[in-house]
């Protein structure tokens, strides 16, 4: 049996001001050498397991702790947590809130020093964990020059420099970009698979997850639901689902065709496994032929956003679009995707004004944005920013809400109507004099679409609205803007999480490098994987089965969700499944 | 499944070593940096010590209140030293403000009725008793000024002074801890008025041995007085409240001694 690193035995915990135990009854070993993986809808207990494990919880929480958690032979209630931090290193969400210093050298140097590590030392420790986290030739860099997935792998290489035994990474890849979230995925997997570092990780990235971890722990109201290799959970759809936990989108296929009774021996759980399994489902079943999608509603009336030849130049000179062109109709549903420094926010903010354009123009409604005041267009637009708290300024939910309308000049009953009604589409009633702050992240930004809706703009855009979100939650706000869009309003979004889009996007804008590479309705646009790469996103696991579909079969199949994949096979007539 | 815990519940101590008198260290060194950055900010005329006093008089009590009567101390205390060297436009005597500012979070610390440190106030108290004794006193002996106009030129400081010795110390203290935001404000603010009422007895003596103004300042004193505590109440009001329901709502640990 392998060595063992940590144990948690029978552990239950409070916070000082929880209603109820977050964490109830965990036993658990961690293996040396092994990535864990934990995954788990919010709310689940993850991060506060991640806590447990360096100390911080109980031992700056407070609160009431019940059993043990051993890590390296040292209690962690009974040992201080600087002591605890030379053998767990911990990465958490937000890179931004983990970086303090002038310079990436000295960030690195910064905990070695608070542990009266000799100079000569932390001298040669920087170098090589900046090797291993692949950033050497960034030493006198400034952090904040840094982009995202550089900053993660920063605060990782802080974490590494300690040499602690185990490093517990929070969420790492929740606020990074597709490029980001693959650098850090890969020096998280070269860490634990070259230099055997027990690594535990919790992450909704369920494919990134199938891939790299060795165990899965499922966590639902702080309970441990179930424990295996990632073959072992992930098949568990059912199980996931019902604990609102998405499983990759291949188990998802495979899990709806096993249902149907179709020959899946073993239900995949990553993509080159799958499309082994799509070739023996080809032989066992029927393949219907290609659906007819119904062409989508050709774009008419006058555009209400129209760009033409738009050009940004930043003021140190960065060129962050290039002469884009693009029209937008009321009513319509857009999704604008692209690597980070593609140019969407950039873009979006020049609808709202905040950006001027350094040659081109924007018109709304024929009217050029740069004639208009920016209160007069945050009227008709509606702005969900990427940070929700960066919107959230005032003490309770309901003041958030009816702050805007207040200011506005609305009358009290007004305001109060208005108010209920979006507390009431939000599901934020029972905690409207809850301090914002105070709610979880997914909630948070419920608020601040709140806060929007109250205002009834015709126009909403999203930016990076299911960040940080779990399935749950990203579903919960995807299906608010179809509300809206349903309502006849336009809606625009900007996202990485492409797999969450088709049931609710129409036309997809994607960008790079400042210009647009492509402007097509979604199946078409989600279909061109070379383009989609190009601006490093990955295309849904269940289109990228759909093309290797196409490939077996000749015939194009321009699916897009797991469901629509099963729906196109049969049991063959006889066929015992 | 059972959800009550089976394992043995452990005794919770704040072991990480980074706390003072039961407050994380990472909250003295914050509330110093505010009352630094706070000390940039002038907010009144000037008066017999020479300056404008800061900004930062504002959360000195706040302090004492938010982390207790040492940790209050040891913060406000680094802040305002900083700020000494940093902000010498505000920091009027350099160590008779450094002593004022110390004294006004001590003194705000002890505002609750804790079984343990129930008699620590006394401390303050005597401090500011004697000052205020010895000012009004030096002010008549020394200096000629009439009794009328030393008493009309500390009105406020003797109000402040005798409700902090009264048992309404204690009773402002507990609505500090209160969930009703009116009382929490009310709280905060005659914390902040007693307590530095009673550093202002205190430092005084200190100046008037310095500048022993006559008794036309005193007379001037008694209507710029009125005005610069309310300035200190607005300030204590405005941010105490803010930060207090702040902390409550996104549940960051308390410090042990704080009296919210």
């Amino acid at each position: 049996m392998a060595d063992v690193i940590a144990v948690l035995d029978k552990v239950s915990y409070k916070y000082p001001r929880s209603p109820g135990l977050v964490l109830r009854n965990i036993s658990l070993e961690i293996y040396k050498g092994e990535f864990l993986g934990i995954i788990g809808p919010t709310g689940a207990g993850k991060s506060t397991l991640c806590l447990t494990l360096n100390g911080i919880v109980p031992q700056f929480y407070g609160g009431d702790f019940y059993g043990s958690v051993h890590v390296s032979g040292l209690d962690t209630v009974e040992n201080p947590i600087s002591k605890l931090a030379c053998c767990v290193g911990s990465v958490f969400e937000d890179p931004e809130t983990q970086l303090i210093a002038t310079s990436v050298e000295n960030e690195i140097a910064f905990p070695l020093e608070n542990l009266k590590v000799p100079v000569d030392e932390i001298r040669r420790r920087i170098p090589r964990v900046l090797e291993m986290v692949r950033l050497s030739g960034y030493e006198k860099k400034s952090p904040a020059e840094l982009s995202g997935g550089q900053k993660q792998r920063l605060a990782i290489a802080a974490g590494l420099a300690v040499q602690p035994s185990l490093l517990v990474l929070d969420e790492p890849t929740s606020q990074l970009d597709p490029v980001g979230a693959q650098e850090v995925f890969a020096v998280v997997r070269e860490l634990n698979r070259q230099f055997g570092m027990t690594i535990v990780m919790c992450s909704h990235a369920a494919e990134e997850m199938a891939e790299h971890a060795d165990r899965l722990a499922l966590l639902a109201g702080g309970r441990l639901l179930a424990l295996g290799t990632p073959d072992e959970i992930y098949p568990q759809v059912q199980l996931l689902e019902e604990n609102q936990v998405r499983p990759p989108q291949v188990c998802s296929v495979f899990y709806s065709l096993r249902q149907k009774r179709l020959p899946v021996q073993n239900i995949p759980v990553r993509l080159e496994e799958g499309k082994q399994t799509l070739r023996s489902v080809l032989q066992g079943g029927r393949l219907l032929p290609p659906p007819a999608f119904p062409a989508p509603p050709a774009p008419h009336g006058t555009p209400l956003f129209s760009v033409k030849n738009l050009r940004h130049v930043y003021p140190d000179g960065t060129q962050a679009l290039h002469g884009i062109s693009l029209d937008i109709r009321k009513g319509e549903y857009v999704l604008i995707i692209g690597q980070n420094g593609a140019g969407k926010s950039t873009l979006v903010k020049h609808f709202l004004s905040i950006l001027r354009p350094t040659e081109g123009s924007v018109m709304i409604d024929g009217v050029d944005t740069q004639q208009l005041k920016v209160s007069q267009l945050a009227r008709r637009i509606g702005y969900v920013a990427q940070n929700p708290d960066n919107q959230i300024f005032n003490e309770t939910v309901e003041k958030e809400v009816s702050f805007a309308l207040t200011a506005l000049g609305h009358s009290p009953q007004v305001v109060a109507e208005r108010t209920l009604a979006s507390l009431q589409a939000m599901g934020l009633e029972e905690v409207k004099d809850r301090h914002p702050l105070s709610l979880p992240k997914g909630e948070r930004a419920r608020v601040v679409i709140a806060a929007i809706l109250a205002m009834q703009p015709e126009i909403i855009i999203f930016d990076e609205p299911t960040t940080g979100q779990d399935y749950r939650g990203a579903r919960y706000i995807l299906d608010i803007s179809r509300q809206l869009h349903q309502m006849g309003k336009t809606v625009i979004v900007i996202t990485h999480h492409l797999y969450l889009m088709p049931e609710y996007a129409q036309r997809v804008i994607v960008m790079g490098k400042g210009t647009i590479l492509l402007d097509a309705p979604i199946r078409a646009a989600y279909h061109d994987t070379q383009t989609l790469e190009s601006t490093f996103l990955t295309p849904p696991q269940a289109v990228l089965l759909a093309k290797e579909l196409e490939r077996l079969d000749g015939r194009a199949y321009p699916l897009l969700t797991p469901a629509e994949l099963a729906g196109c096979f049969e049991r063959q007539n006889g066929h015992l499944g | 499944m059972s959800d009550a815990p089976t394992g043995e519940k452990r005794k919770v101590a704040f072991l990480g070593g980074a706390a003072i008198d039961g407050a994380p260290i990472a909250y003295i060194v914050v509330l110093a940096a505010v009352t630094t950055a706070l000390a940039f900010i002038p907010f009144s005329f000037a008066l017999a010590g020479g300056g404008s006093f800061p900004l930062s008089q504002g959360i000195w009590a706040l302090l004492g209140i938010l982390l207790g009567p040492i940790a209050g101390a040891i913060s406000v205390g680094i802040g305002t030293l900083i700020a000494i060297f940093v902000a010498p436009h505000t920091a009027g005597v350099p160590v008779v403000t450094l002593l004022q500012s110390i004294l006004c979070a001590f003194a705000a610390g002890c505002m609750s009725a804790q079984a343990k440190r129930g008699g620590w106030w006394i401390i303050a108290a005597v401090l500011g008793g004697v000052g205020g004794l010895y000012y009004i006193g030096r002010a008549i002996s020394v200096n000629g000024v009439s009794l009328g106009a030393a008493v009309l030129g500390s009105l406020i400081q003797i109000i402040g002074w005798l409700l902090y010795v009264l048992p309404t110390r204690n009773l402002f203290g507990k609505w500090v801890g209160s969930k009703n935001v009116v009382l929490l404000a009310l709280g905060v603010i005659l914390c902040t008025a007693t307590s530095f009422a009673v550093a202002h007895f205190f430092a005084t003596a200190i100046t008037y041995t310095m500048f022993n103004w006559p008794q036309e300042v005193f007379l001037l004193l008694a209507s710029i007085i009125p005005v610069e505590y309310m300035f200190r109440f607005i300030v204590a009001g405005v941010i105490g409240v803010g930060v207090i329901v702040g902390l409550r709502a996104i549940g960051l640990v308390k410090p042990e001694r704080g009296l919210y």
